[in-house]
C-alpha cells in the first residue's frame, strides 16, 4: 500500500471516530422509536399484527393506536435501515479500533437492554406460538394429558384454549421433552401468569444468549460491543424473537453455551464434554440444534465430545421416556411432520412462484432435503480439512431455514450469534442478506392501494 | 484464499442472486393479488351499494390462477353471514379501481358457498352453478 493511500484510510479512520458517538445515537433513537412505535400500537390491541391474548400491556393501551400494517411495516423498515447502519458502523470502527471500537461498552449494553426492555413490556407480537407453548404445559400438569399425543384440541375448556392458533389446534408438540419440562412450573399460574412466565423465560435466555455472545467474540479477538451490537439489536431478533417470546432463544442459549465451552478458556476433555452435552440440551428443546453436533465432533477429533454427548442423550431420553413415553423422545417424528409444513414466506415457495408452478410440491420437499444433506456433507468434509467448526454450524442453520418448506422470521436468527464469533465474513453477510430478503417479502401490504 | 473458497463464494453469490429474484419476483405477484383484491372489495361495494367490511373473497371457484373471484356478502347489515348472502363473480382487468360484475348467485343465512345451497344465478358468472 502507498503511503498516500495509507494516509487516505488514515484520515477515514479518524472521521470514523469523530463521527461514530453521534451517528450511533441517531441510529439507536430510531430502533428504540421503531421499537416503542410498535409496542404502543401493539398495545391498543384489535390489530391483526397481534394475536388474540389476555390483556397483558392494559397500562400502555390509549397511549398508540390500533397497530396496522402500514404502520408497522414503516417502522420495521426504519428499524431495519437504522440497523444496517449501526452494523457497517460498528464493523468499520472495529476495523479501526479492533479491541475496543469507537462504540462505547455501555452504550452498546444500554441499548440492547432498552429494546429488550420496551419489547418486554408489551403484549405479545406477531405469533400465537407462545399460546402453544402454554397450552401444552397446561395439558400435562393440569389435565394429565400428554401433549405428545393430543393437540391444544383437547382441552377446548381451558382458558388458554381460545388463544391458540387455528393452524395448531389439532397439533401435538413438536419441541423437545427438555423445553415442555420448563414449561411445567409455569402452567398452574394461569393464562396471565404463565404468559408473563415465558416472555421472562424469552428475556432471560436471551440475555444469556448476548452474554455468551460477548464471551465467546471477545475470546475470538473480536470486537465483543460489535458482536452484541449485531444481535441484540436486530430487528428480527427483538420484535418476532423477543416479541414473540419464542423457545428458538432458549435454544440458541444452549447453542452459544456449548460454543462458549469450546471457544473460551483453556480447552480440555471436560469442556469439550460439556459443550457436547448443551448441545444436546440445545436439541431436546428444539431439535434443529442437533446440527452442531457433528461439526463438533469432526473437529475435535477426540473421544470427549463423544461420550458427552451420548451421556446428555442417556438422561435426555430416560427422562423423557419415564415423563412423556416413547412419544416424548421420538423427535424425528416431530421434525418429518413439521418438514411437511409449506409457508408463503419460505424460499421454496418463492422459487415455486418464480418457476411458474403454483406452490411447493412433494418432489420440491425431496429436492430441497437433498440439497441440504449436499450442503451439510461439503461442511463436514471443509470442517475435516480444518474449517472452523463454529462456522460450519452457522452454515448448516442458514441452509437449513433456507431450504425449509416452513420458514418463519426467528428461524432465520439461529445462525446469527455463531456468525458474529467467526472468522468467515461471509456467513454474516449471507445470513443479513437472507434476513433482508425476508423483510423485503413481508412489504407487500404497504405497496398496496389505500382503500 | 483457496480454489474452495473462491468456488463457495462465486456459488453463494448465484444462489443469493435467485434468492433475490424469487423475492422480487414474489413480492410483484402478491402487490398485484392485492392491487386485484382491493378492486374486488370496492366492486362488490359499488355494485350492491352495501359498505359493509365484512365481505369474504373466493379464488377457487371461478379457477385457481384465473385471476377470476366470487365475493360474497351480506344483503342487508348483520353480522358476517347472518342474512341472504349475494355472491358476485369478479374479472377483468381493474378501471378506476373497479372491475366487472358477471354475475353471480344468491345464498341462504349461515350457508356456506356450495353448489347445494346457491339459487338465484344470473349473468356468465352464474350459469350452470345452481342446483334447479
Amino acid at each position: 500500500m502507498s503511503v498516500a493511500a495509507q494516509s487516505e484510510r488514515g484520515l477515514a479512520q479518524v472521521r470514523i471516530q469523530r463521527w461514530a458517538p453521534a451517528l450511533a445515537t441517531l441510529l439507536a433513537l430510531v430502533l428504540v422509536a421503531a421499537a416503542v412505535e410498535i409496542v404502543l400500537d401493539g398495545a391498543a390491541g384489535l390489530s391483526p399484527l397481534i394475536p388474540k391474548s389476555p390483556e397483558i400491556a392494559g397500562w400502555l393501551r390509549g397511549i398508540g393506536e390500533r397497530l396496522g400494517f402500514r404502520v408497522f411495516l414503516i417502522a420495521l423498515l426504519a428499524s431495519t435501515a437504522a440497523y444496517g447502519g449501526l452494523v457497517v458502523l460498528v464493523r468499520r470502527s472495529s476495523i479501526a479500533r479492533p479491541s475496543t471500537g469507537a462504540i462505547s461498552k455501555r452504550w452498546a449494553i444500554a441499548l440492547v437492554a432498552a429494546l429488550q426492555l420496551i419489547v418486554f413490556a408489551g403484549p405479545i407480537l406477531l405469533s400465537t406460538d407462545v399460546f402453544s407453548y402454554i397450552a401444552y404445559a397446561r395439558m400435562g400438569v393440569e389435565h394429565g394429558l400428554n401433549p405428545y399425543l393430543h393437540g391444544p384440541v383437547a382441552i377446548v375448556s381451558d382458558p388458554v384454549f381460545p388463544y391458540v392458533g387455528e393452524d395448531w389446534v389439532h397439533v401435538a408438540t413438536a419441541y423437545g421433552p427438555l423445553y415442555t419440562l420448563l414449561s411445567y412450573p409455569l402452567a398452574p399460574l394461569g393464562v396471565v401468569g404463565a404468559l408473563w412466565g415465558m416472555k421472562l423465560e424469552a428475556l432471560l435466555a436471551s440475555a444469556g444468549t448476548l452474554a455468551l455472545t460477548w464471551r465467546c467474540a471477545r475470546a475470538r479477538g473480536f470486537d465483543p460491543v460489535a458482536a452484541l451490537l449485531i444481535v441484540g439489536a436486530n430487528p428480527l431478533y427483538v420484535i418476532y424473537g423477543l416479541g414473540g417470546a419464542h423457545n428458538d432463544l432458549i435454544m440458541m442459549l444452549a447453542m452459544m453455551a456449548a460454543v462458549s465451552l469450546t471457544v473460551a478458556g483453556t480447552p480440555s476433555a471436560r469442556r469439550e464434554a460439556g459443550a457436547a452435552a448443551w448441545v444436546v440440551a440445545g436439541a431436546l428443546i428444539k431439535a434443529t440444534v442437533a446440527v452442531l453436533l457433528p461439526f463438533m465432533i469432526v473437529s475435535k477429533r477426540r473421544l470427549a465430545p463423544i461420550l458427552g454427548a451420548l451421556a446428555a442423550i442417556a438422561v435426555g431420553a430416560i427422562v423423557g421416556y419415564a415423563v412423556f413415553g416413547i412419544h416424548g423422545i421420538d423427535l424425528v417424528a416431530a421434525l418429518n411432520r413439521d418438514a411437511a409444513f409449506v409457508s408463503t414466506d419460505s424460499f421454496a415457495t418463492e422459487l415455486a412462484h418464480l418457476v411458474g408452478k403454483p406452490g411447493v410440491f412433494p418432489i420440491d420437499h425431496d429436492l430441497l432435503k437433498g440439497a441440504l444433506v449436499l450442503i451439510i456433507v461439503h461442511l463436514l468434509w471443509r470442517t475435516w480439512r480444518g474449517y472452523d467448526w463454529v462456522a460450519a454450524s452457522g452454515w448448516a442453520l442458514l441452509a437449513i431455514s433456507v431450504t425449509s418448506t416452513w420458514l418463519l422470521a426467528w428461524y432465520i436468527l439461529w445462525p446469527l450469534p455463531l456468525a458474529v464469533v467467526t472468522r468467515d465474513r461471509r456467513l454474516l453477510a449471507a445470513t443479513l442478506v437472507v434476513q433482508l430478503l425476508f423483510i423485503i417479502h413481508q412489504i407487500s401490504p404497504l405497496l398496496a392501494p389505500v382503500r | 484464499m483457496s480454489r474452495v473458497w473462491r468456488i463457495e463464494t462465486v456459488v453463494l453469490v448465484l444462489v443469493g442472486l435467485l434468492l433475490a429474484v424469487a423475492t422480487v419476483n414474489d413480492l410483484g405477484r402478491e402487490v398485484g393479488i392485492n392491487h386485484r383484491l382491493v378492486a374486488d372489495l370496492s366492486t362488490w361495494r359499488h355494485y350492491t351499494g352495501h359498505h359493509y367490511l365484512n365481505i369474504s373473497i373466493d379464488q377457487e371457484t371461478l379457477g385457481a390462477d384465473s385471476q377470476r373471484e366470487v365475493l360474497c356478502g351480506n344483503t342487508s347489515a348483520a353480522p358476517p353471514g347472518a342474512r341472504t348472502q349475494i355472491c358476485l363473480g369478479i374479472w377483468g382487468p381493474v378501471v378506476d379501481g373497479l372491475r366487472t360484475v358477471h354475475g353471480g348467485w344468491y345464498l341462504p343465512p349461515y350457508h356456506p358457498d356450495i353448489p347445494a345451497n346457491r339459487y338465484g344465478c344470473f349473468g356468465v358468472a352464474g350459469q350452470g352453478r345452481c342446483p334447479r
